[in-house]
């Protein structure tokens, strides 16, 4: 089997280990020939940033996937897509102008990552954060929720949207909620016996309460593709 | 926007007259304006304005007792109201952080959470700035929070169930499956 290349950002892995579900990372990677790749800023968010700095309720977290590093399902990879990502940058911060000034929507990390994707030629990314995922997915959608957010007219520079859809074009982005949803797939849950689709619907919950960007009828969705309603109280 | 002088004192006058509808409002009106053109201070008037207003809401930083650390608090708003938008930033800067030493004394008297008030103001507003729309990321870097605590608060609110999904689930899961096992 191939091994295949996910691109993740680090949202995922922090909702993923603070829902103690990091080990379908382990699960995947095995099943599937998955390598699950990051760039150098996700690792210091996620590991080095939280130990060196002693956030205490996060270096759990951070052991963990560092553990991940360690155990090589979790690969660091650097080759420095610098110009690549200021492109990302500019184009990304210039797609909307709200009275006249030119609005800024992501930062270097998100940008590093659409970046080296690019670069390695990696069309799938694991992220949980939102604005990056819809501005890939759905330009438009994220003009319309900042006009209902500031009730201001949003102006679209196309030149700007045209660069970024060229520098992403191809992507795919997946979320941590489809992993779970592979995982369960695939037999990760099995061992719950009778109690495997209560125990995806708790996983479900418990990964968008740590953050993943998932909606509530989008779990009943899930949820209704395995067949399962769940006993409502 | 309304000059930053202006908001300030608006602000002293609200936490003076214990408004805490009014300071919500502020806090609102000045957060939306931190979103969409970041700078330190309006960041910290945001923040302060959320803090006075959970100050307000709790009788037990109202006793009678806490009248002279109210009353310090009062008078390190005003220093900063005064000077606000006339001097550099650094400036402004440390008149916020005697405001924030002001509180942090009003607060031991009865400390109840392990996240203290100024911390779940900054908290706050960085979630609220990625609620209305900044990338999580940039949420993060603007406002120093880490990305887990961000991450930790926006999963216990509704801001994702108030966006609309553009690709159904389905679309999704079949996108999982051709990345994982190459069939859909």
């Amino acid at each position: 089997m191939k091994t295949k290349d996910i691109l993740c950002d680090s949202g995922a892995f922090i909702s993923l280990t603070t829902s103690c579900l990091d080990h379908i990372l382990y699960f995947l990677a095995e099943k599937f020939k998955v390598r699950f790749i990051i760039p150098p800023n996700v690792e210091y968010e996620t590991v080095t940033r939280p130990l060196q700095a002693g956030l205490k309720q996060h270096s759990f977290s951070a052991i963990k996937i560092k553990e991940a590093i360690k155990d090589g399902i979790i690969t660091k990879v650097d080759i420095g897509a610098e110009y690549l990502m200021q492109r990302v940058m500019r184009s990304a911060n210039s797609m909307f102008y709200v009275k006249g000034r030119p609005l800024q929507l992501i930062q270097s990390g998100e940008a590093e990552m659409i970046a080296l994707a690019k670069e390695l030629g990696v069309r799938d990314i694991l992220i949980d954060e939102r604005t990056t995922r819809l501005l890939i997915e759905a330009p438009i959608s994220v003009r319309d929720h900042l006009a209902d957010e500031f009730g201001i007219n949003v102006m679209l520079d196309k030149k700007a949207l045209l660069e970024f859809s060229a520098l992403t074009q191809g992507m795919t982005a997946i979320r941590s909620s489809e992993l779970v949803m592979m995982a369960y797939e695939n037999g990760f849950f099995d061992h719950f016996d009778e109690l495997k689709n209560e125990a995806l619907e708790a996983a479900l919950y418990k990964i968008k309460f740590s953050g993943c960007s998932l909606r509530f009828d989008e779990i009943d969705e899930y949820l209704r593709m395995v067949k399962w309603k769940p006993k409502r109280q | 926007m309304k000059p930053l002088k202006e908001l300030a004192f608006e602000i002293l006058d609200a936490f003076k007259s214990r408004n805490q509808k009014r300071l919500r409002k502020l806090n609102d009106e000045i957060l939306k304006e931190v979103t969409l053109d970041f700078s330190n201070t309006k960041y910290e008037l945001a923040v302060f304005s959320y803090v006075l207003s959970k100050i307000v809401s709790k009788p037990r930083f109202l006793s009678r007792e806490r009248v002279p650390s109210i009353r310090k608090i009062e008078d390190d708003i005003r220093d900063m109201a005064h000077v606000i938008g006339e001097v550099e930033e650094q400036i402004i800067l440390d008149k916020f952080r005697k405001i924030e030493e002001s509180i942090s004394h009003l607060e031991q008297f009865d400390a109840r959470f392990v996240r203290d008030l100024m911390s779940k103001g900054r908290l706050k507003a960085a979630a609220t700035m990625y609620a209305q729309g900044i990338s999580l990321g940039l949420a993060s870097e603007l406002t120093k929070i880490p990305k887990q605590d961000i991450l930790d608060y926006a999963g216990r609110t509704m801001m994702f169930d108030r966006l609309k999904e553009e690709m159904p689930v389905k679309q999704r899961l079949k996108a999982a499956r051709r990345i994982l096992g190459g069939s859909e």
